[in-house]
């Protein structure tokens, strides 16, 4: 960072091979859909703009998907102001493992079902903890949330996805 | 926190590695570097409260009595670098001609009361005294910005709230002044600077940079304020401290 500021430009290159990959993955997970790779370049380019802000020792990881989150966030609502339907789901389709079982594929297409009918910020909160392993601290930095509010609207998500994945526990792969 | 052993969130842990994503692709990085080339160098800024404390306060004692006023000298506007820091402004020195033409500053329409913007941000809101009520308030659509307006003058004043980065960015040419608004740090901004407005992730906003002239910025309860019109510097201290803080 002290280099970026320095005037080594080499240096952000830096630190835009070694993020790219965790934003670009950040920018699909919260719903940037095709458009990933495009949010991940201009989130890359504000957060050098607004580099010189930055707080000395903070790790730029949570800061720059904070940006990217914005970002994808923006998007979606253009994309809904313009009338484009509401994506049909934010998340990719799971890889199918052959080594799963039926079982296990329902079970995770039952909780990716789950997880997509989350109201929008209990979406993020999950997203960001479990899906893309941030902590806690890490993310109330991409939400822009105080802590207290990502851990109370975190249990509450996990609480309305565990009602919503009930029955299933109770009943079998009834349905295909 | 959510103990790690909770087999739901585990469950969790576990889709998100299943769900696909591709890597980024190859050209990624030359076009991020590409744009960046034409960005000025993110400098970091001079805080001015440790610029105060380590350059100012040995000249304080030889000025005691006087106003806290000067003008930088040549070596020490070399140590402020290219920009400072101040709450929610951003300034950078510029060389070369400065320009040399003001508009006077735009006039915020809106038809709201002061009790209005209160309720609509969540950071204190001060109204100067020195001017009478204002003739317009708005509020920025994000509610970040309180503007008024006073048509003797014409005057103008911004309030904008704790930033992470910030939000009004100028570019000024030789005219930075330190002051001091009821005892804490301000600036003096004489003459035509540019402002742009910057949202905290670094997206500057669309609407044409402008000319600002005479500036005073000044700090309270973690509140930027600025206040711009054709004042003279004792007259813009004077209209900062009747604000009712």
């Amino acid at each position: 960072m002290a280099r970026v500021r320095a005037g080594d430009a080499g240096a952000y290159g830096d630190l835009v091979r070694r993020h790219a990959g965790t934003a670009l993955r950040a920018a699909v997970f919260l719903g940037a859909g095709a458009d990933a790779e495009d949010v991940v370049q201009e989130s890359l380019v504000k957060a050098y703009r607004a580099l010189g802000g930055f707080r000395d020792g903070a790790p730029f990881r949570p800061w720059l998907l904070r940006i990217v989150a914005n970002e994808t966030r923006n998007l979606r609502r253009s994309a809904s102001r313009r009338g484009a339907t509401e994506a049909a789901s934010v998340l990719p389709e799971p890889v199918s493992d052959p080594e799963l079982s039926v079982e296990a594929r329902a079970r995770r297409a039952e909780l990716l079902t789950a997880l997509e009918a989350l109201p929008e910020s209990y979406r993020r909160v999950v997203t960001c903890r479990y899906l893309l392993e941030l902590d806690e601290r890490e993310t109330a930095t991409v939400l822009g949330w105080p802590r207290g509010t990502v851990k109370s609207r975190l249990s509450r998500a996990l609480r309305r996805l565990r009602v919503s994945l009930e029955p299933v526990d109770a009943g079998s792969e009834a349905h295909d | 926190m959510t103990e790690p052993t909770d087999p739901l969130a585990r469950e969790l842990r576990a889709l998100g590695a299943d769900l696909p994503v591709s890597e980024p692709s190859a050209t990624l990085t030359a076009a991020v570097m590409a744009r960046v080339a034409a960005e000025p160098v993110p400098a970091r800024p001079t805080r001015i409260t440790g610029w105060i404390k380590a350059k100012w306060r040995a000249l304080v004692s030889l000025l005691t009595g006087l106003v806290l006023v000067a003008a930088l000298t040549p070596p020490v506007r070399a140590a402020v670098a290219e920009w400072l820091g101040f709450g929610a402004v951003e300034v950078r020195t510029s060389t070369g001609a400065p320009p040399t033409t003001t508009q006077p500053p735009p006039t915020a329409g809106g038809g709201l009361t002061v009790e209005q913007a209160r309720s609509m941000v969540d950071f204190d809101v001060v109204v100067p005294t020195e001017l009478g009520p204002p003739s317009g308030i708005e509020v920025s659509a994000d509610r970040v910005v309180v503007s008024m307006s006073w048509t003797n003058g014409p005057v103008r004043l911004d309030q904008v709230g704790a930033r992470l980065a910030p939000y009004f960015v100028k570019t000024v040419w030789d005219q930075i002044k330190f002051t001091t608004v009821r005892g804490g740090e301000a600036l003096w901004l004489e003459g035509p600077h540019r402002v742009v407005v910057q949202s905290p992730d670094g997206t500057q906003r669309d609407e044409p940079a402008r000319l600002a002239g005479n500036t005073l910025i000044w700090q309270a309860g973690g509140v930027t304020l600025r206040l711009e019109g054709d004042l003279d510097r004792a007259r813009a201290v004077e209209i900062a401290e009747s604000g009712n803080h």
